[in-house]
C-alpha cells in the first residue's frame, strides 16, 4: 500500500495498492470520523483482495 | 527584461549607535533591529549576533539565510508580497549587500534545520561559512504552534533583510552585473542556431513546513508556470522551508541560483536561455502527475532543445524529479537533472528513491549521508541540544567533548542541488 506507486514499480513491487497521501497514507484528515473509518477499511479491503488475486506481473489495484 | 544587480562588498558587521553603511563594513543600530522582529507579537523575544568567517562559532538549528537586497529602480521591491505588495519584479536596478546574510535560529520548528560552522571541518561544507552572518535567535510567545512559529521566523527575516537592504538603497556599488532576459521571439531572432535552453526549477511544496513561497503564493496551490529569471533575483521565490538542510534551497540561494545566473553566463555564446519553468513537490500522486504533466507540456511549447531540472530535497520528490524527466525527454526535448544522493553511509546504496532508463544525463550535489566529524566550537548560537533529533543525527551525535558525529545531510546546504554547495563527483 503505498501513496507514490511509481517508486513502487521501480522497487520491484508486486502488488501495489495506491493509498492517500504521502503524511497520511491510510487516512484522510480532511474527513470526519465516520468518512475516514470507511476509507480505511475499503483500503484494507482492496489490499486484502489484492493478495488473493493471482499475478503474473507488477499490478497496481486501482 | 533588463535587470541590474550593484554589488556592494561587505567585509564586516557591526552593531553601533547607527545604522549605516561605510566603506564596506554594514553597522547595525541593536535596538533597531530587535524592534522590527519584536513588531509581530507572535515573538517573545530575539537575541542578536554576529558570526564571521573564521570565528569559532557554530549556529544551529538553522532555519533560513537571506541576503539582504533592496530596489534601486523599477518596479515593485524586493520579496514582493512579503515586505513589499505584489508588484512585478525583476526590471531595473537592485543593490545587493554581497558577503553578508541574515540567518535565522531559535527552538526548533522542524527536525530538518540546520547546522552552519563558520570555521574547521564544518565550514568547508556550507557556503555560509564564507558570509558575514547577523543572526536572529528567536524565541516564540507561549503555545505557539510550529507553523506559526515558522511563519514568524521567516517574516522577521525578510522584514529585517530587507530593513537592511535598505541602508544600501543610495550606496554606489562596487560591482554592476547586467541581466538581460529576452523574450521569445527576440531570442529566436538574435540566435536562430543555438540551442534552445530552459530550466525547470522544482520548489519543495510536500505542506507540513516543507513549504516555498512565489510572490506571496504557497507553492502547493500552484500550477507549474513561468517566472522570468530576474524576478528571482528580487526575491520573488521564498523558503518557508524545514526540509533537511542540506539540500534545501534557502531564500538565499534562491535569490542568487546559480543554474540562472550561468544560463545568462552562458546565454548568446553557447546557447540561448529561453526561460525557467517553476514548478512544485507535492504528497499527492495526482499532483505530481499534473504538475510534471504540465512542466513536459511548456517545455514543448517553448519548443527547448533541452532543459536543466533541479529537485530540491529526497525521498519522494526523487517521483517529481524522474516524472519531470521522463515526460520532457518524451517530448523530444533532453534533460539533464541536478540532485544529490542518499546512497548510505558507505555510498554502496541506491542514491534515489525512483529512476529511470530516461535519467541519463545527472549533476549530484553528493552524498547527504556521509559521515562527519565536526570539533567543538568555542561559541554556540541558537541550541545545540537539537543536534541528536535533526534529520542526519542520530541519539548520541553530539559528544561528551562538544563535538559532533552526524551526517552530512546537518550542515546547511552542504549537498544543494542548484549547485550552490562545494561537493561533486565524477
Amino acid at each position: 500500500m503505498c501513496t507514490v506507486t511509481p517508486i513502487s514499480l521501480t522497487v520491484g513491487a508486486n502488488r501495489i495498492v495506491p493509498t492517500i497521501a504521502i503524511p497520511h497514507p491510510l487516512g484522510n484528515p480532511a474527513l470526519d470520523h465516520d468518512e475516514e473509518k470507511k476509507l480505511r477499511r475499503r483500503l484494507v479491503e482492496k489490499a486484502l483482495k489484492a493478495l488473493q488475486t493471482p499475478i503474473d506481473d507488477q499490478t497496481i489495484f486501482e | 527584461m533588463k535587470l541590474e544587480l550593484g554589488l556592494i562588498h561587505v567585509t564586516d558587521v557591526q552593531f553601533g549607535p547607527e545604522s549605516k553603511i561605510e566603506g564596506s563594513v554594514v553597522y547595525l543600530n541593536e535596538e533597531e533591529i530587535k524592534k522590527i522582529v519584536l513588531e509581530d507579537e507572535t515573538i517573545k523575544s530575539v537575541k542578536l549576533d554576529i558570526a564571521r568567517p573564521g570565528e569559532s562559532v557554530r549556529i544551529t538549528p538553522v532555519k533560513d539565510v537571506v541576503e539582504p537586497r533592496v530596489k534601486v529602480e523599477g518596479r515593485g521591491g524586493v520579496f514582493p508580497g512579503w515586505t513589499h505588495k505584489v508588484d512585478t519584479v525583476g526590471e531595473g536596478k537592485t543593490n545587493v549587500l554581497k558577503g553578508m546574510a541574515v540567518v535565522t535560529t531559535g527552538k526548533i520548528v522542524g527536525f530538518q534545520e540546520g547546522v552552519i560552522d563558520m570555521v574547521g571541518e564544518g565550514a568547508k561544507y556550507t557556503p555560509f561559512s564564507k558570509t558575514v552572518n547577523l543572526v536572529l535567535d528567536i524565541e516564540p510567545v507561549e503555545g505557539l504552534k510550529q507553523h506559526e512559529y515558522e511563519k514568524a521566523v521567516r517574516l522577521a527575516n525578510l522584514k529585517v533583510s530587507t530593513a537592511i537592504g535598505e541602508l544600501a538603497r543610495n550606496i554606489t556599488p562596487d560591482e554592476v552585473k547586467v541581466y538581460e532576459h529576452d523574450t521569445i521571439m527576440e531570442g529566436i531572432k538574435k540566435y536562430p542556431d543555438l540551442p534552445r535552453v530552459g530550466y525547470v526549477l522544482m520548489l519543495q511544496s510536500q505542506g507540513l513546513l516543507h513549504d516555498t513561497y512565489v510572490y506571496g503564493v504557497d507553492a502547493k496551490q500552484t500550477l507549474t508556470t513561468m517566472i522570468m529569471p530576474t524576478e528571482i533575483f528580487d526575491g520573488a521565490i521564498v523558503s518557508g522551508n524545514c526540509v533537511s538542510a542540506c539540500d534545501k534551497n534557502p531564500t538565499y540561494i534562491h535569490e542568487n541560483n546559480p543554474v540562472v545566473e550561468e544560463l545568462f553566463a552562458q546565454h548568446g555564446k553557447t546557447l540561448n536561455f529561453v526561460g525557467v519553468i517553476i514548478t512544485n513537490e507535492n504528497v499527492y500522486l495526482a499532483d505530481k502527475m499534473r504538475s510534471s504533466d504540465w512542466s513536459a507540456k511548456l517545455c514543448k511549447y517553448l519548443g527547448l532543445d533541452g532543459v536543466i531540472i533541479s529537485q530540491e530535497g529526497f525521498g519522494n520528490p526523487d517521483t517529481d524529479l524522474i516524472m519531470n524527466c521522463k515526460k520532457i525527454e518524451a517530448e523530444g526535448v533532453k534533460t539533464v537533472l541536478i540532485t544529490d544522493e542518499y546512497a548510505g553511509q558507505d555510498g554502496a546504496s541506491q542514491s534515489l528513491a525512483d529512476a529511470d532508463v530516461a535519467a541519463d544525463a545527472v549533476v549530484t550535489g553528493g552524498n547527504a549521508n556521509v559521515v562527519v566529524h565536526l570539533p567543538k566550537l568555542d561559541k554556540v548560537i541558537g541550541h545545540i541540544e537539537y543536534v541528536d533529533t535533526i534529520a542526519g543525527g542520530w541519539s548520541g551525535s553530539l559528544q561528551p567533548d562538544g563535538s559532533i558525529i552526524a551526517e552530512l545531510q546537518v550542515i546547511t546546504s552542504s549537498t544543494n542541488e542548484q549547485g550552490f554547495g562545494k561537493l561533486s563527483a565524477r
